[in-house]
C-alpha cells in the first residue's frame, strides 16, 4: 500500500518504522498484530530491504538462481503487504530527532511525521575497502553488483571480483548460475583466519546449516573453473597509462610469492558489511566499537532500546545479524514498544519474544564464527601506502591525512575540519571507519577513545527547493 | 603550573592573544575545555566582513581587515583567507535610501571603505542576482577565510612560539591569591598574573568566577552548505534588511548562513537545527538567487555561540578585578576581530592600553541597565 498525500498533512502514530527490510518488516506485521498504529518509511519502490530486493517482482526469468535465502524473503514480503501499516515507499528520510519527529522527502516535498516510538531499521552498508585504485571508475562494491541484479537483471561479463566473506561468494555464485563468465575471484581471507575461526566451532555448531553456506559457495565457484587466487595480498588496482578518461583496467596483486597481473573492464570489491551510522549518529545515540566485528554500533538493551529515549534500533544497522537475526530483532523490539504503549503485557512480551532470544543467541555464536573468518586483513582497512585515497568525495589520501594529523587535528572532527576528510555527499559513510581505525592506530590507543564524525542532518542530499517547502508556522505578531 | 597569562578558551580570539602574546615573549598557557576551535571558531561561515559593522566596531573592524590581508605569511599557514569582495543587496528603494543615510553617516566619521552600487553595477558582480534586487553596497577588502583553518593556525604558530594549549581541561574554579590568579581544573591547578576569559558561550560562567556579572546569553546560529555548483557568485554576499548571507567558495560549494537561530543545549556541548527556519533561510537564498533553487543541500549545522544585549562585544579590563581581561560575547560577528582582538588583548597585558576606544565595550555597560 502506498499512501496519498492528502492523508499526510499533519500525520502521527504508535510506532514509526524506517526501513522496510527484515527487520522492519517483521517490527511492523508485529506491532500491526498487537493492534499498535504504525507508519513505515523506506526509500525503495517496494519492500525487501537490500537482501530481499525486488522479490515479489523479480526482472529475472528464474528468481530462483539468486538462491533459496533470496526466494524465502517473499513469505515475509507478503505478510508485510498485507498488515496494517501505512507504508510510505520511495520516502527517503532525511532526518531523525529524538523528539520523535522525522522529515522525509516524497513525492517532491517534505513531510514530517511524528510518532510515539520510533524504530530505526535503515540496515547496513558495505564496508569500506581502501585500497589502491579502489576510487577509480570501473572499480564498484559487489553490492552494487547485487543492487543491479536484483533491480533491473543486468550483469558485467568477465569482472574481477576482489575480497572476502560470503556475499561476495554469493555474487559470484549467482552470475556463474546465469552463466556469466567471471574473469577471476581474488580472495583476500588470510590463512590463519580458518584456523581462528575453527576455534569458534563448537560454539556455532548448532548453525550447521548456514555455516558452511559460505564455503559451499566458494566450491561452487571453484568447481565451475572460474580462476579463484586465494590468501591474497598487496592489491593494486591501477588505470592503463595515459587513458582519458582515467579508469580501471587491471590488478596486480600478491597470491602464493607470485606477483600476478590481470586486466579487466569491471572490478567487484567486497570485504563484509557494517551498520550504516548515518541515522543513529546524526540523532546522538550513543555508540561503541565491536572489536569482534571491526566497527562502529548503536549501544543499546537487549530489547533494541538506545540511549535515547523512545529510540529503538533493530536489524544490521544496530549491529551485523544478517537476515534472520534482523527478522528476530524487528520481532523483539516490537514486542517491547508493544509493552511500553501499554498494548502488552509485561509477561505476555518475555513469552512471545522467548524464541526469537533463543535463536539470537545461536545465531551470535554462529555470527562470531564468521566474523573471525572472513574478518578484513588490517592493511585492507587501514592503508600504509600514502597514495591510497581514505575520502572519495573529497580526494584526500593517506599522505594528506597524516600530514593534518602532524598538525594537530587528532580527532575525527579537527581532522574532518582540517582537510575536508568526511565533508561531501556520503556524510563520512565511506572514510569514517577508516578514519577512526587510522586515528587509534596513529595515537596508539583504542578506537572507542578516539570516536567518530559529529553526523548532522540531512542523512542525504536534499533539494533546496523542496527543503524551502517545508510548511513553516508564522510567528504570531507581537502585541 | 606557571605562566604570566592564563588565557580561558580556545577558540579565536584566545589563539590569537596568545599568538601575540608569545610574539612578545610573554609566557602564556591556553586552557580549552574541549579541543581548540571546537565551537563557533570552527564551524561559523568563515565570512571576514568589514561592510555594514556597527559604528562602535568600525576602527576595529578596519584594522582588523588590514591584518588579514597578509595573515597567512604572517602565521606561515593558510588562513584560507580570499579577498573576494562582499556586498550587501538591496532589495527595494527603501534598502537604497538606508544605504544613503549609512554612507552620510560613514562619510562624515571620516569611513569610505564602504561604496554603494546602483542597479547596474550590482549586476556586473553578481549576473544572476534576481531581478527585483535594485542595488546594493560593496567593499573591496573583505572575503572568506576557513575558520578551523585560522584558529588552528594562530594556535600553530603560538604554540611555535612557546605558547602551551591544554585541551579537555575545563575551569573549575578561579581566586585571586594576592597578586595572583589561581585556577583550578579538575586535575591541575595554574597560576597567573593575568587573566584572559575569552571562554565563548561559556563566558558568563567565567566572568562570574571572576567577579563580573554580564547579561550574556547563548545561542546557535545554523549553517547550510550544498555540493559543489558551477560557478556563479565571486563575492560574499548579504543582503541590506533580509537575512541572507551566502558565498560560494572555491571548490563551488555554497555555505548559506543569515543568523536563524537553532536550539543551543549548552550543558551537553550540543545544539538542534530549527528546520522550520532553515526552510525560510532556502527560500530566502531563492528568491534573490533563482540559480540556488536547483541546488543539493549537503550538511546543515550550527554552533554554540555567545551574544550580548546590544549584539557588541565584551572587550577590555574587568571592571571589578585587576589583570583580569574580557574579549567576548561577539554575537555571531566576531571572526574577522579575531586578530584586532588578540593584538588589543597583548597590548592590555603589555603596555597597560590601547590606542582603540574600548568603550561601548565595556564589562559593565549595562550595570544600571534595566534590559
Amino acid at each position: 500500500m502506498t499512501e496519498s498525500l492528502q492523508e499526510t498533512a499533519q500525520i502521527s502514530c504508535d510506532i514509526l518504522i524506517i526501513g522496510a527490510g527484515p527487520a522492519g518488516m517483521m517490527a511492523a506485521i508485529t506491532a500491526c498484530e498487537n493492534g499498535a498504529d504504525v507508519i513505515v518509511l523506506h526509500d525503495k519502490p517496494s519492500p525487501g530491504g537490500q537482501i530481499y530486493r525486488n522479490v515479489d517482482n523479480s526482472p529475472l526469468p528464474d528468481a530462483n538462481i539468486l538462491g533459496e535465502d533470496y526466494t524465502q524473503g517473499g513469505e515475509l514480503v507478503a505478510r508485510f503487504n498485507a498488515c496494517s501499516a501505512r507504508v510510505f515507499s520511495s520516502a527517503s528520510v532525511w532526518h531523525v530527532g529524538d523528539n520523535g519527529e522525522a522529515l522525509f522527502s516524497y513525492q517532491g516535498t517534505t513531510q514530517r511525521v511524528s510518532a510515539l516510538e520510533i524504530i530505526v531499521a535503515n540496515g547496513a552498508m558495505e564496508r569500506p575497502f581502501p585500497i589502491e585504485g579502489w576510487h577509480l571508475p570501473n572499480v564498484m562494491s559487489a553490492g552494487a553488483a547485487q543492487v543491479m541484479l536484483k533491480s533491473d537483471g543486468i550483469v558485467s561479463d568477465d569482472a574481477v571480483f576482489i575480497g572476502t566473506g560470503p556475499l561476495l561468494y554469493l555474487i559470484v555464485a549467482q552470475y556463474l548460475r546465469l552463466g556469466v563468465k567471471v574473469k577471476a575471484l581474488i580472495d583476500t581471507t588470510e590463512k590463519a583466519n580458518y584456523l581462528k575461526a575453527t576455534q569458534q566451532l563448537p560454539k556455532a555448531f548448532a548453525q550447521l546449516g548456514m555455516m558452511t553456506k559460505g564455503l559451499g559457495l566458494l566450491n561452487e565457484i571453484r568447481a565451475s573453473g572460474t580462476p579463484c587466487y586465494r590468501f591474497v595480498k598487496d592489491i593494486q588496482i591501477s588505470a592503463a597509462e595515459h587513458a582519458k578518461p582515467e579508469q580501471a583496467s587491471q590488478v596486480t596483486f600478491q597470491c602464493a610469492n607470485e606477483t600476478v597481473t590481470l586486466q579487466a573492464d569491471q572490478f567487484f570489491l567486497h570485504q563484509g558489511v557494517i551498520p550504516n551510522l548515518n541515522i543513529t549518529r546524526s540523532l546522538g545515540l550513543a555508540h561503541h566499537w565491536n572489536a569482534q566485528q571491526l566497527c562502529w554500533q548503536p549501544t543499546l538493551d537487549n530489547w533494541g532500546a538506545s540511549s535515547v529515549p523512545y529510540i529503538s534500533v533493530a536489524g544490521d544497522c544496530s549491529a551485523i545479524v544478517g537476515a534472520i537475526g534482523a527478522q528476530n530483532m524487528g520481532k523483539i523490539v516490537a514486542l517491547n514498544l508493544l509493552y511500553r504503549l501499554d498494548r502488552l503485557k509485561l509477561e505476555k512480551r518475555d513469552e512471545l519474544a522467548t524464541r526469537a532470544m533463543q535463536d539470537m543467541q545461536q545465531l551470535n555464536r554462529f555470527r562470531a564464527f564468521i566474523d573471525s573468518l572472513y574478518r578484513p586483513r588490517d592493511i585492507h582497512r587501514m592503508p600504509e601506502k600514502s597514495s591510497v585515497v581514505v575520502c572519495r568525495c573529497e580526494e584526500q589520501n593517506l599522505a594528506q591525512l597524516e600530514q593534518a594529523f602532524g598538525e594537530q587535528a587528532s580527532g575525527p572532527n579537527e581532522l574532518k575540519l582540517m582537510t575536508r576528510c568526511g565533508m561531501g555527499p556520503c556524510q563520512g559513510r565511506m572514510c569514517g571507519t577508516t578514519v577512526s581505525e587510522l586515528l587509534a592506530k596513529w595515537r596508539n590507543t583504542g578506537v572507542a577513545n578516539v570516536g567518530y564524525y559529529h553526523l548532522r542532518s540531512p542523512m542525504r542530499l536534499l533539494n533546496l527547493e523542496e527543503l524551502a517547502k517545508l510548511e513553516t508556522v508564522a510567528p504570531r505578531s507581537a502585541q | 603550573m606557571n605562566a604570566e597569562v592564563i588565557i580561558i578558551g580556545g577558540g579565536i580570539q584566545g589563539c590569537a592573544s596568545a599568538y601575540y602574546l608569545a610574539q612578545a615573549g610573554v609566557k602564556v598557557i591556553v586552557l580549552e575545555k574541549d579541543w581548540v576551535s571546537r565551537h563557533a571558531s570552527g564551524v561559523n561561515a568563515g565570512g571576514v566582513r568589514s561592510l555594514g559593522r556597527h559604528i562602535a566596531e568600525v576602527p576595529l573592524s578596519i584594522a582588523s581587515i588590514e591584518m588579514w590581508q597578509n595573515l597567512s605569511e604572517e602565521l606561515s599557514a593558510d588562513t584560507g583567507f580570499r579577498r573576494k569582495k562582499l556586498i550587501n543587496i538591496a532589495a527595494d528603494e527603501s534598502d537604497m535610501q538606508t544605504l544613503r543615510a549609512r554612507e552620510r553617516q560613514m562619510h562624515a566619521l571620516g569611513y569610505y571603505h564602504e561604496q554603494i552600487l546602483d542597479d547596474k553595477e550590482l549586476r556586473q558582480h553578481l549576473p544572476n542576482v534576481a531581478e527585483h534586487c535594485v542595488g546594493g553596497v560593496l567593499s573591496h577588502t573583505d572575503g572568506y577565510a576557513i575558520p578551523y583553518h585560522t584558529t588552528s593556525a594562530y594556535r600553530r604558530a603560538a604554540q611555535a612560539l612557546g605558547a602551551v594549549f591544554i585541551e579537555g581541561e575545563a575551569v573549575e574554579n578561579i581566586r585571586k591569591v594576592g597578586q595572583d590568579w589561581h585556577i583550578q581544573s579538575q586535575t591541575s591547578d595554574y597560576q597567573a598574573r593575568h587573566l584572559v576569559n575569552c571562554a565563548g558561550a561559556w563566558a558568563d560562567k567565567i566572568a562570574v568566577m571572576i567577579g563580573d556579572n554580564v547579561p550574556m546569553s547563548y545561542s546557535a546560529p545554523m549553517l547550510m552548505i550544498t555540493t559543489r555548483m558551477p560557478h556563479f557568485a565571486t563575492p560574499v554576499v548579504g543582503a541590506v534588511s533580509r537575512p541572507l548571507s551566502f558565498k560560494q567558495f572555491e571548490n563551488g560549494t555554497v555555505l548559506i548562513g543569515g543568523g536563524a537561530k537553532g536550539f543551543a543545549d549548552r550543558e551537553h556541548n550540543r545544539t538542534r537545527l530549527d528546520y522550520q527556519k532553515l526552510a525560510v533561510g532556502a527560500q530566502n537564498v531563492a528568491e534573490f538567487f533563482p540559480i540556488m533553487k536547483r541546488a543539493s543541500i549537503n550538511r546543515m549545522w550550527s554552533g554554540l555561540e555567545a551574544y550580548m544585549p546590544d549584539n557588541l562585544p565584551v572587550i577590555g579590563f574587568s571592571p571589578s578585578s585587576e589583570n583580569a581581561l574580557h574579549a567576548f560575547g561577539f554575537s555571531a560577528h566576531g571572526f574577522q576581530m579575531g586578530p584586532i582582538v588578540g593584538k588589543i588583548i597583548s597590548q592590555l597585558i603589555i603596555n597597560r592600553k590601547t590606542s582603540f576606544d574600548l568603550t561601548p565595550f565595556k564589562a559593565d555597560r549595562f550595570e544600571r541597565k534595566v534590559l
